[in-house]
């Protein structure tokens, strides 16, 4: 493998990798904060991919802005979602009904949902494939190796995505909230706090993750209804491999996915998949939780 | 006139129906005409086993995603004993059985340890595996599948040819399904399931094992699976790894939910029933369909979360009170309409 190849293939990993990073993020704010598996966070991605093509493509507003505002508009379009769907869902539970029971109703709302924005796009912008003008179609070739800027603009995008998410989590008031909820609602409650809006703003914070992954990747894949099927497996497993729970667990296990893809693919063709697939059971055998996060319960 | 007087009172009763039931079941395809109707009676059969074995996961407080998995070996193990080993179909079947128990074994002890979100991811993503190992190994048939799967060999005079002889295969399937289940479930081990699914860590303090008896249902719903698998496969005589995808497993879950999740074997029949024949009768909008679906699902979600035995059993707040005085009012306020 030459150097040229090898740096091509570390770029493409990282880009792959920080999808995920982001996606598995906000699916882990998600389920952390508000106890819902999100199956429809893939087609909130895609939906993010389509609100960027929208700003970027057709209106040609600035890069850096349409991005912002496509994780606004997620962001907003997941509110609705929470507020719409599954705050009425969780004003049926009681403090009796059992985990599983909220985890099976709500991960089948979101599989509801997302059978409905998946055919709903289909049915709106059909099955054509969209491009997306890169904004940085520049090649740096330096020593022999050529690495396009898009990718790595993709990269230190989702690098400052994750410092903000950081600050945001750690060093603010909301921040705190947020964790404590995820930890305790009902003690955060006790204190005086209306739990409800910081639910909904969890979910708003993931969805709009989901949406700024599929903004960002727009411009280096092609823009499909399919596009957000086939990230949420991966994703999920992704989620699996780091932990539930774990910030530092999640961004390993995203950058590890993305390594294993990318030089998988060159090295084993479409096996690689497999592979990383059993690679992930075996993880399992050994660590039960995850890489890095706290116990499975 | 006695016995029958027997037969109408408490567990009489429930016999007496179930008898007329089954010779409904049996009955009802003789007086069918058209053979899709049969075929999707039989993709009901096997759809309401597989919705069973996720009910039984559920009832330990599990919820699998991965009921597809299993499925699909079944269909794959007994496709290549019968083809490549040249076995019949009637030896195949215990041996695909106990491949899959033997599998389901060994996978369960991994997965059960990782309860709560983690097994649903995990079994999710299993079944993602499976699809892809029969997609990209060469010797399972690759993507394009395996065609021409002989159909099961004649026992004396009765022969696998017709919908109508395979509706009775998968309807046999589904009865001895539902009475296994039933046996488990008022047995003891069905007891200390229900302990489980309340809380596995008093369960503990009773002396029962949560994580053996979560693998030992694991086991018998994936050996369920697979024989559900090994008819769909001799039946339909080709497979592809499509048809096991992970929409499928999702499908399934919806089966159970729609029926009544506290209905851990009517429920799965019931939700069966009404999944795969009412989008067939909305077929004038097939693109639709599955936006209809999700609407339906949510609908079931936020409003009738019991699903529709559940509902029947327990209407939410539409006492017949309630229902005429509101029919009142709406009766009242029309001629009030008409009248301004």
């Amino acid at each position: 493998m030459s150097l040229s190849l090898f740096v091509q293939l570390l770029v493409n990993a990282l880009t792959i990798g920080s999808i995920y990073v982001l996606m598995v993020l906000g699916l882990d704010i998600i389920l952390r904060g508000t106890k819902i598996l999100n199956f429809a966070h893939g087609q909130l991605y895609m939906l993010g991919a389509y609100v960027m093509f929208l700003f970027f493509q057709a209106l040609h507003w600035n890069f850096l802005l349409s991005l912002a505002l496509t994780g606004l508009a997620l962001g907003l379009v997941g509110m609705l979602i929470y507020l719409g769907v599954f705050a009425t869902l969780a004003r049926r539970f009681t403090p009796t009904t059992t985990f599983s029971y909220r985890l099976l109703l709500s991960a089948m709302a979101s599989v509801g949902l997302m059978m409905i924005l998946q055919q709903g796009t289909l049915l709106g912008f059909g099955t054509q494939e969209r491009g997306i003008q890169p904004p940085f179609p520049q090649i740096i070739d330096s020593f022999g190796v050529r690495v396009s800027l898009m990718r790595l603009a993709i990269i230190l995008a989702s690098l400052v995505i994750c410092v903000l998410l950081y600050l945001l989590m750690n060093k603010t008031s909301l921040g705190r909230l947020m964790r404590a909820v995820s930890y305790d609602p009902e003690a955060v409650t006790l204190q005086g706090v209306n739990t409800f809006w910081v639910f909904v703003f969890c979910f708003a914070l993931g969805s709009a993750l989901a949406g700024l992954a599929g903004g960002i990747i727009a411009p280096v894949f092609s823009v499909t209804p399919a596009m957000g099927q086939d990230v949420i497996f991966l994703s999920l497993l992704v989620l699996l491999v780091g932990g539930i729970g774990s910030y530092r667990g999640t961004i390993a296990g995203g950058l590890l996915i993305g390594l294993l893809l990318s030089f998988g693919f060159q090295l084993l063709g479409g096996v690689a998949e497999l592979f990383v697939f059993m690679l992930v059971i075996v993880i399992l055998i050994f660590k039960p939780g995850g890489m890095l996060g706290e116990a499975a319960e | 006139m006695k016995p029958l007087n027997k037969l109408t009172q408490g567990r009489g009763k429930k016999l007496l129906a179930a008898a007329v039931v089954l010779v409904a079941l049996i009955i009802l395809p003789l007086c069918i005409e058209s053979d899709y109707v049969k075929h999707l009676l039989i993709m009901v059969c096997l759809g309401a086993t597989l919705a069973m074995t996720f009910s039984m996961l559920f009832s330990t407080g599990l919820i699998t995603l991965g009921a597809a998995a299993f499925y699909a070996v079944g269909a794959y193990a007994s496709t290549l004993l019968v083809m490549n080993a040249g076995l019949s179909f009637w030896l195949a079947l215990p041996l695909t059985l106990l491949a899959a128990a033997v599998l389901a074994l060994g996978f369960g002890a991994i997965f059960v340890r990782n309860a709560g979100v983690a097994f649903v991811i995990i079994t999710l993503i299993f079944a993602q595996v499976v699809v892809l190992a029969a997609g990209q190994l060469d010797f399972l048939g690759g993507w394009g599948g395996i065609i021409g799967i002989p159909r099961p060999d004649s026992i004396g005079p009765i022969q696998f040819t017709s919908k109508l002889s395979f509706y009775y295969l998968a309807l046999a399937v589904l009865l001895l399904t539902a009475l296994v289940f039933q046996a488990l479930y008022s047995s003891r081990i069905g007891r200390a399931w229900r302990a489980i699914k309340l809380s596995p860590n008093l369960a503990g303090t009773l002396g029962i094992n949560p994580y053996r008896y979560r693998v030992l249902a694991f086991v018998i719903a994936s050996i369920v699976a697979a024989l559900a698998g090994s008819v769909y496969a001799h039946y339909s005589q080709n497979i592809t790894p499509d048809a096991f995808g992970g929409w499928l497993s999702i499908y399934i879950q919806l089966y159970a939910v729609l029926g009544g999740l506290e209905f851990y074997i009517l429920g799965p029949v019931i939700g069966s029933l009404v999944m795969i024949f009412v989008p067939e009768y909305l077929r004038i909008m097939k693109e639709w369909e599955p936006i209809i679906t999700g609407v339906l699902l949510l609908v079931i979600i936020l409003f009738f979360p019991g699903g529709i035995l559940g509902t029947v059993k327990d209407p939410p707040g539409l006492s017949l009170k309630k229902f005429h005085s509101l029919y009142n009012r709406l009766k009242t306020g029309k001629k009030l309409d008409k009248s301004s």
